[in-house]
C-alpha cells in the first residue's frame, strides 16, 4: 500500500507541475495576481507528493521489498541500513527522483518565501521550476520509473554495485545534485526576468543566495567525489579529467563566473545581459552533466548507469530548456536597459576579466570532453582526450586568476588604482617569493612545486590582506576585535573562499613531493616510504556483513616508533562477484600514508603500493574552506532580504569535514 | 575615457583572452589527443612506430608473463591480430586473462607495444565503450560471460 | 485502503490549487520589494561609511545611483488586473486536469491491487512448502547475525549448489572449514562447486581443493577420482587411466562407483601397444618347448640389447626391450634399459613422452 501510495503521489506531483507550470505563467502574462499568487500552495503540494513518493521509495529499500524491481535490481537483505538508504540514489531511477525531490524542495523554499518576492517574479519562478519537475517527472514516469514491478518478487536482491557501497558515495551525489538543482534555481530566475523583462539590482540580490548555495553544495559535491576517486579507485590519484568529472566541473567554472556577475549586478546594476546568460549557461552545462552521465555517451571510470533510449528523452529535454532560455534570451536581451558604466581598472573590471578567464576555460573544458565525441561522429577515428590536453589548454587560463584575484579585491568599484593595489600586495607577494624560496629549500624535488607552493602562499595571504589591514588600522586591540566582528559577514567569505582556492593550490603543489613505492610484500618485510617505514605483519581474512575481505595488517614506524596501524584489505562481494579495493589511509598532520593491495590468487607475496603523501589533505580542506566561505556570506544580513530569510532557515547544518577514512 | 573607448578595451581584451585560449586548445588537440586502435586496426592502418596511442583488446588466454621486478608482458588480441604489451608496475586489480583490457603507451613497431598505463574493466559488466564496439563488430563479444550475475526467481 | 490514500491525495493536490484561487487578491506590487531593496541599499552604504569603509563623496554618489534607479522603477510599473473568467477557468482546469491525468496515468503504469511485500513478511509467513528460494532466504538471515554456526552453513552449501550458486556453496564450506575445520568430504565439496560453476570443468582453483582433501587423507576415493578427471582434461590420458585404475583396485568390495569408474577407463580408449616383435620369429618361439622357448627370447632380447646399444635411435626397440625385461620379471634391468633408453633419445621429444608413458604403466617410475 505504501509503495503504490508513493506510486500514485508520483503521478499527482506531475499533474502538479503541469498545472503549476501553467496557471502562474498565465496570472503573470495577464497580470492577475489571484492567478499568480496560487502558484505558492501548489509548489508546496508538489513538494509534499514527491517527498511522499520519495519516502516509499526508501520504505521499500528499507524493508528489502523485492517486488519493486528497482529494489531487487539495486538492494540485499543483508545490506548494512545506511546502504538500503543511500541505495534509493545509488542507481539510475532514484538518483533521478532524488533530483525532483531537490528540485521540488528549492520551489517550496521559494514559495514560503514568496511573499518577501514581487508576485510576478516568484509566480513565473515558479512556473519556469514547474516546467523543469514537469519535464523530468516525466521522464522518470517513462522511461526510468522506480516503483516499476512484479506479482511474483525473488527472494533476495542483486545488490548494490560494491563500489557505491561507500560512505563517500553515500553523500557525494546528493551534495552534487543540490548544487546542478540549485542552478536550475538560477535559471528559473533567470528565464522568469526574461518573461517579465524587468532585470535590475533587486533581481540580482534574489538571485544570489542561490547561486551561493547551488555554488557551496556543487563545490562540496567536486570535492566530495574528488576524494572519493582517491581512495576508492586505488591509484592514488584524484583528479583524472574524466568526462563525468568534467561535467561537474563546468557548472562549476559557470557557476563561479555566475556569482561574481551578481555581485556586479547587485552593486552596481550593470553587466545584466551577461549575468543572464551564465545563469542559463550554468544550468544548461548542469543538464548536459546530466545527459553525459545518463545516456553512455561518454566512457567514464564513473559511469554506472547508461541507457542509450533515456539519453535520448534527456536530449529533448536539454533542446527545449536550453533552445528555450535562449530563444527567449535573444528576444528579450535588446530590450536591457543599458548598465551602469565602469573603468576597465576598477572592481568591476577586475570581476569582468575573471569572468572572461573562467568562461574560457569552462570553454576549453567543454572542448576536450565533447571533441572526441564530435570526431568521432564526424569520421568515426576514436580518441581519447587526457590529461595532457587539460594540462596545456586549461592550466594557463587558470595562472592568471591566481594572480588577479587578490589585485582585485583591491581595486575600488567604478574607478580602481592598480598601480596603488599593486603596491599594497608587495609585501605580500614577497611573502609568496620567500614560502617559494623556502619550499624549495626545504622539499628540493620539482621547481614548479614550490612555484606553485609560493603562489599558493601569496593567494592565501592576499586574501586576507585586505581584511587584515583594515583590522590593523584599528588603534588598539579592543578597537581591532570590534572591527573584525564589524566586518561584513560576505567580506570574511569571500576571503574565505579565497583562500581556499590557494589552499587546494599548495596541496596541488604538494603533489610533487610525494613519495611513491611498489614492492612485494611477506610477512615481516618492511618498506621506507619518504620518513616513514612499512612493516607487513601479517594478511588475514575477515568476514563483512555481505561481502568476505583478506586484510594485510601493517604498522607503520618513524624511526623506530610505532606511529599506527592501516588495514589495506580487498573486499570480494559474492552477490555481484566483484572485487573492490579498500585502501589503508593514515592522516599524519595534512599529509597522508596511502597503501593498496593488489588483488592475486596467493597471499603472499603481496603486491602493494605505496604512497606518502605531504599536505595532500589541502586538495579538499581547500573546497571545504571554500564552502565555509559562501556559507559566511549566505548568513550575511544584506542575504536575508527576500529568499534568505525563509531559507536560511531550513537550510541543514553546517557541512560536515569531508569523510575521512 | 569614452563610453565607445571602455567598450573598446573591454571587447579587445575579451577577444584577446579567447584567441589565446584557442591558440592552446588547437596546440593541445595536435599535440595531445591519442588514437584508440584494437591489434587489427594497427595492422590495417600501418600505424609508424613510435607513435602513442590506446591499445584495446582481450588479454591472450595463457600469455601473461611476470618477469623480474615489476616488469609484466602480455598479449593482447583481436579477432584478427595480436601485440605484445610490456609494462612496469602493477596490475589494476580487473586485469584477468580472456577480458578486455586497454594499455596506453606507445607502438613500437613490429608488434610490440611499450604501457605506461593499463586500464581493466571497470567491473564484470563493464566494458570500455570503444573496446565493447570493436568487439562486437568481431564477433569476440560475449554478453552472458560465465560469473556475470543470473537473473534468479523472477 | 489503497483507494482511501488514492482519494485523499488527489483531493490534497486539488485543493491545493483551488483554496488560493479562492480568494481574491491586491496584488503585492513590486514597488515594495524595490522600495525595501533601495533602503537596505542606503543604510548599508550608511554603515560602510560608519565603519569607515566608504569616503563621504562615495558613499553621497552611491546614494543618488540607488535613488535614481528607485525613481525609474517607479514610473516603470503597470497597474495588476484581477478577473473572475479566469479564476473560474483555472479553477476547472485543477478539477478536471488533476485527478483526469492522475488517475488515467496510474491506471495504466500502478499496480493499485499489489500490496507490499517486505521480505520480512515473506519470512514469518508460514513457509510455502517446496520453497526452497524462502528456506535459503531464512537460513541467510540466520547466518547473518551467527556467522559462526557451522551446522547452518553446512545445510545451506549443498542447497546453494541445487539451486546453481556454486559460487556461494563454495563459500558456505569454506566458512564451514573455518569453524569445524577441515575433512577429506569438505574440501571435495569445495572442489565440486567449483567443478559445477565451471561448467564440468576442473580448474587449477578445483584440483587444489582436491589436493587438499587428499593431503589429509590420501586414499580419498571421490578426490582421486576428480584428481584423474583432472588429468584427462589436460590431456594426460595415461596418468588418468593410471589414477582411475589404481582408485578400482583399490576399491571395497560392492562400492557402487566401481561400475562407473570402469567406463570412464574404457572411454579412454586403447592403451598406447608396445610393439610386438616380428610375427613369424614369434609364432617360431611359441611352437617351442618351454625351457627352450625361455632361452630363445632370452637370446633375442640380448641381441636386441646389443643392436640398441651400437644404434640407439629406435624408439619402437627401446620400448619393445623395455617390455621385455618386464615381462621377464627383470626390474632391475628394465629400469637400466629405461635410463639408456632415455640417454639415447634424447631430443625426440615424441618418444621420451612414450617412454613416459610405458614407464609409469609398468609402474617403473614413482
Amino acid at each position: 500500500m505504501i509503495v503504490e501510495t508513493g506510486h500514485f503521489a508520483l503521478i499527482l506531483a506531475l499533474a502538479l507541475a503541469i498545472v503549476q507550470a501553467i496557471i502562474p505563467l498565465w496570472g503573470s502574462l495577464s497580470r492577475d495576481a489571484t492567478l499568480m499568487r496560487a502558484a505558492p500552495t501548489i509548489a508546496l503540494a508538489q513538494f509534499v507528493m514527491v517527498a511522499i513518493a520519495y519516502g516509499a521509495l526508501t520504505w521499500a529499500y528499507v524493508t528489502s521489498d523485492f517486488s519493486l524491481v528497482n529494489v531487487f535490481e539495486n538492494s540485499h537483505s543483508l545490506k548494512p541500513l545506511i546502504y538500503k538508504i543511500s541505495g534509493v540514489w545509488g542507481n539510475h531511477e532514484g538518483s533521478m527522483l532524488l533530483w525532483v525531490l531537490i528540485l521540488v524542495l528549492f520551489g517550496a523554499l521559494v514559495a514560503l518565501s514568496a511573499r518577501n518576492m514581487p508576485d510576478d517574479l516568484s509566480a513565473s519562478v515558479l512556473s519556469v521550476q514547474a516546467w523543469i519537475s514537469g519535464a523530468f517527472l516525466l521522464f522518470i514516469l517513462l522511461t526510468s520509473n522506480p516503483f516499476a514491478r512484479v506479482g511474483m518478487p525473488p527472494i533476495e536482491g542483486r545488490d548494490l554495485n560494491p563500489i557505491l557501497q561507500d560512505p563517500g558515495l553515500a553523500i557525494h551525489p546528493p551534495m552534487l545534485y543540490l548544487g546542478y538543482v540549485g542552478f536550475s534555481m538560477t535559471f528559473s530566475f533567470a528565464a522568469a526576468a526574461l518573461i517579465n523583462g524587468r532585470i535590475d539590482a533587486v533581481w540580482a540580490r534574489y538571485v544570489r543566495p542561490w547561486a551561493l548555495l547551488a555554488w557551496l553544495f556543487l563545490t562540496l559535491g567536486i570535492a566530495m567525489g574528488s576524494y572519493w576517486a582517491y581512495y576508492t579507485l586505488g591509484w592514488g590519484g584524484f583528479w583524472f579529467w574524466d568526462p563525468v568529472e568534467n561535467a561537474s566541473l563546468m557548472p562549476w567554472l559557470a557557476g563561479t563566473a555566475l556569482l561574481h556577475c551578481t555581485a556586479v549586478m547587485e552593486k552596481r546594476d550593470a553587466l545584466k545581459i551577461w549575468t543572464i546568460f551564465l545563469a542559463i549557461l550554468a544550468f544548461s552545462l548542469s543538464l548536459l552533466g546530466t545527459f553525459l552521465v545518463r545516456s553512455g555517451v561518454l566512457t567514464s571510470v564513473h559511469a554506472f548507469a547508461s541507457d542509450p533510449q533515456r539519453g535520448v528523452f534527456i536530449l529533448g529535454i536539454l533542446t527545449l530548456f536550453i533552445g528555450g532560455s535562449l530563444t527567449l534570451f535573444a528576444i528579450r536581451a535588446p530590450m536591457l536597459k543599458q548598465g551602469a558604466l565602469f573603468a576597465p581598472v576598477s572592481r568591476e573590471g577586475a570581476l569582468v576579466l575573471n569572468n572572461l578567464l573562467l568562461t574560457t576555460a569552462c570553454a576549453t573544458v567543454f572542448v576536450g570532453t565533447l571533441y572526441p565525441l564530435a570526431l568521432e561522429a564526424l569520421t568515426g577515428a576514436k580518441i581519447s582526450v587526457g590529461p595532457p590536453f587539460f594540462n596545456y589548454t586549461f592550466v594557463p587560463l587558470f595562472i592568471p586568476i591566481f594572480f588577479a584575484m587578490p589585485v582585485g579585491q583591491l581595486l575600488a568599484w567604478k574607478r580602481g588604482d592598480l598601480l596603488g593595489a599593486a603596491q599594497r600586495l608587495t609585501l605580500v607577494a614577497l611573502a609568496g617569493l620567500l614560502a617559494a624560496l623556502i619550499f624549495y629549500a626545504m622539499q628540493g624535488g620539482p621547481a614548479l612545486s614550490a612555484a606553485m607552493g609560493g603562489v599558493a602562499i601569496f593567494v592565501i595571504l592576499g586574501s586576507f590582506f585586505d581584511i587584515a589591514s583594515r583590522i590593523a588600522s584599528g588603534s588598539s586591540g579592543g578597537a581591532m576585535v570590534a572591527r573584525a566582528m564589524g566586518m561584513p559577514r560576505s567580506a570574511w567569505g569571500t576571503a574565505f573562499a579565497h583562500a581556499g582556492v590557494g589552499v587546494t593550490l599548495l596541496g596541488l603543489a604538494a603533489t610533487g613531493w610525494g613519495v611513491e613505492k611498489i614492492a612485494s610484500m611477506r610477512s615481516g618485510d618492511s618498506v621506507e616510504l619518504g620518513q616513514w617505514q612499512v612493516t607487513l605483519d601479517k594478511v588475514a581474512p575477515r568476514p563483512g556483513p555481505n561481502y568476505r575481505e583478506t586484510v594485510a595488517h601493517m604498522t607503520i614506524r618513524s624511526g623506530g616508533a610505532v606511529v599506527a596501524q592501516i588495514e589495506p584489505s580487498r573486499r570480494f562481494f559474492n552477490s555481484r562477484r566483484m572485487t573492490t579495493s579498500q585502501a589503508g589511509l593514515l592522516n599524519v598532520s595534512l599529509g597522508q600514508i596511502y597503501v593498496v593491495i593488489s588483488d592475486q590468487e596467493t597471499e603472499e607475496p603481496l603486491d602493494t603500493r605505496l604512497y606518502w603523501k605531504p599536505f595532500v589533505s589541502l586538495i579538499w580542506l581547500g573546497p571545504l574552506m571554500m564552502a565555509i566561505g559562501g556559507a559566511l556570506s549566505l548568513t550575511d544580513r544584506r542575504m536575508r532580504l527576500g529568499i534568505a530569510q525563509r531559507a536560511k532557515r531550513r537550510r541543514g547544518p553546517e557541512p560536515k569535514p569531508l569523510a575521512a577514512e | 575615457m569614452t563610453r565607445k573607448s571602455r567598450r573598446l578595451v573591454l571587447i579587445s581584451s575579451a577577444l584577446a583572452v579567447l584567441a589565446f585560449a584557442a591558440g592552446l586548445v588547437l596546440f593541445a588537440l595536435r599535440d595531445t589527443i591519442v588514437f584508440f586502435y584494437t591489434p587489427s586496426d594497427i595492422d590495417a592502418k600501418h600505424v609508424a612506430p613510435g607513435t602513442r596511442l590506446r591499445l584495446g583488446g582481450l588479454v591472450k588466454e595463457g600469455s601473461v608473463v611476470k618477469a623480474e621486478g615489476k616488469a609484466i608482458t602480455f598479449a593482447v588480441r583481436d579477432a584478427n591480430g595480436e601485440i605484445r604489451v610490456s609494462y612496469t608496475g602493477l596490475l589494476p586489480d580487473l586485469f584477468r586473462e580472456g577480458q578486455g583490457v586497454v594499455a596506453e603507451g606507445v607502438f613500437e613497431g613490429k608488434g610490440q607495444f611499450r604501457a605506461d598505463s593499463v586500464l581493466a574493466k571497470h567491473d564484470e559488466t563493464y566494458m570500455p565503450r570503444d573496446l565493447a564496439e570493436s568487439l562486437k563488430k568481431q564477433g569476440l563479444w560475449q554478453h552472458n560471460q560465465p560469473g556475470a550475475p543470473e537473473a534468479r526467481g523472477k | 485502503m489503497m483507494w482511501i490514500s488514492i482519494a485523499a491525495l488527489t483531493a490534497l493536490a486539488v485543493l491545493s490549487v483551488l483554496v488560493p484561487l479562492g480568494f481574491r487578491r491586491a496584488p503585492v506590487v513590486a514597488l515594495d520589494a524595490d522600495r525595501a531593496f533601495y533602503e537596505a541599499q542606503i543604510s548599508e552604504i550608511e554603515r560602510d561609511v560608519a565603519r569607515g569603509v566608504l569616503s563621504l563623496s562615495d558613499a553621497e554618489s552611491a546614494k543618488a545611483e540607488a535613488a535614481r534607479r528607485l525613481i525609474e522603477k517607479h514610473d516603470a510599473q503597470k497597474p495588476a488586473a484581477n478577473s473572475d473568467r479566469s479564476r473560474r477557468l483555472a479553477a476547472a482546469l485543477a478539477i478536471l486536469f488533476i485527478p483526469g491525468l492522475a488517475l488515467g496515468l496510474y491506471m495504466n503504469l500502478g499496480n493499485p491491487d499489489l500490496p507490499d511485500i517486505p521480505l520480512s513478511a515473506r519470512l514469518t509467513a508460514p513457509p510455502v512448502p517446496n520453497d526452497v528460494f524462502a528456506a535459503i532466504a531464512k537460513i541467510e538471515q540466520h547466518l547473518a547475525t551467527n556467522p559462526d554456526d557451522a551446522r547452518g552453513w553446512e545445510i545451506v552449501a549443498p542447497v546453494y549448489l541445487k539451486t546453481g550458486r556454486p559460487r556461494d556453496a563454495v563459500n558456505a564450506w569454506n566458512n564451514v572449514i573455518r569453524i569445524a575445520g577441515p575433512s577429506p568430504d569438505r574440501y571435495t565439496a569445495i572442489g565440486e562447486a567449483l567443478l559445477f560453476a565451471e561448467q564440468g570443468k576442473v580448474s587449477p582453483e578445483a584440483l587444489g581443493a582436491f589436493e587438499k582433501a587428499l593431503e589429509l587423507e590420501p586414499r580419498f576415493p571421490q578426490a582421486r577420482f576428480y584428481v584423474g578427471l583432472a588429468a584427462e582434461q589436460a590431456g594426460n590420458v595415461e596418468r588418468a587411466r593410471a589414477i582411475w585404475s589404481a582408485l578400482v583396485a583399490d576399491a571395497p568390495e560392492g562400492a557402487s562407483w566401481i561400475e562407473p569408474v570402469r567406463a570412464r577407463i574404457a572411454a579412454l580408449g586403447p592403451q598406447i601397444k608396445v610393439p610386438a616383435p616380428d610375427e613369424l620369429a614369434a609364432r617360431a618361439v611359441t611352437a617351442l618347448p618351454q625351457g627352450e622357448q625361455q632361452t630363445v627370447i632370452r637370446s633375442m632380447v640380448e641381441r636386441l640389447a646389443a643392436r640398441l646399444k651400437e644404434d640407439g635411435k629406435d624408439p619402437e626397440g627401446w620400448l619393445m626391450l623395455i617390455n621385455a625385461y618386464n615381462v621377464q620379471k627383470e626390474p632391475e634391468k628394465a629400469r637400466d634399459a629405461l635410463s639408456e633408453a632415455r640417454k639415447a633419445l634424447s631430443g625426440d621429444e615424441a618418444a621420451l613422452e612414450k617412454l613416459k608413458t610405458l614407464a609409469r604403466q609398468l609402474g617403473l617410475e614413482g
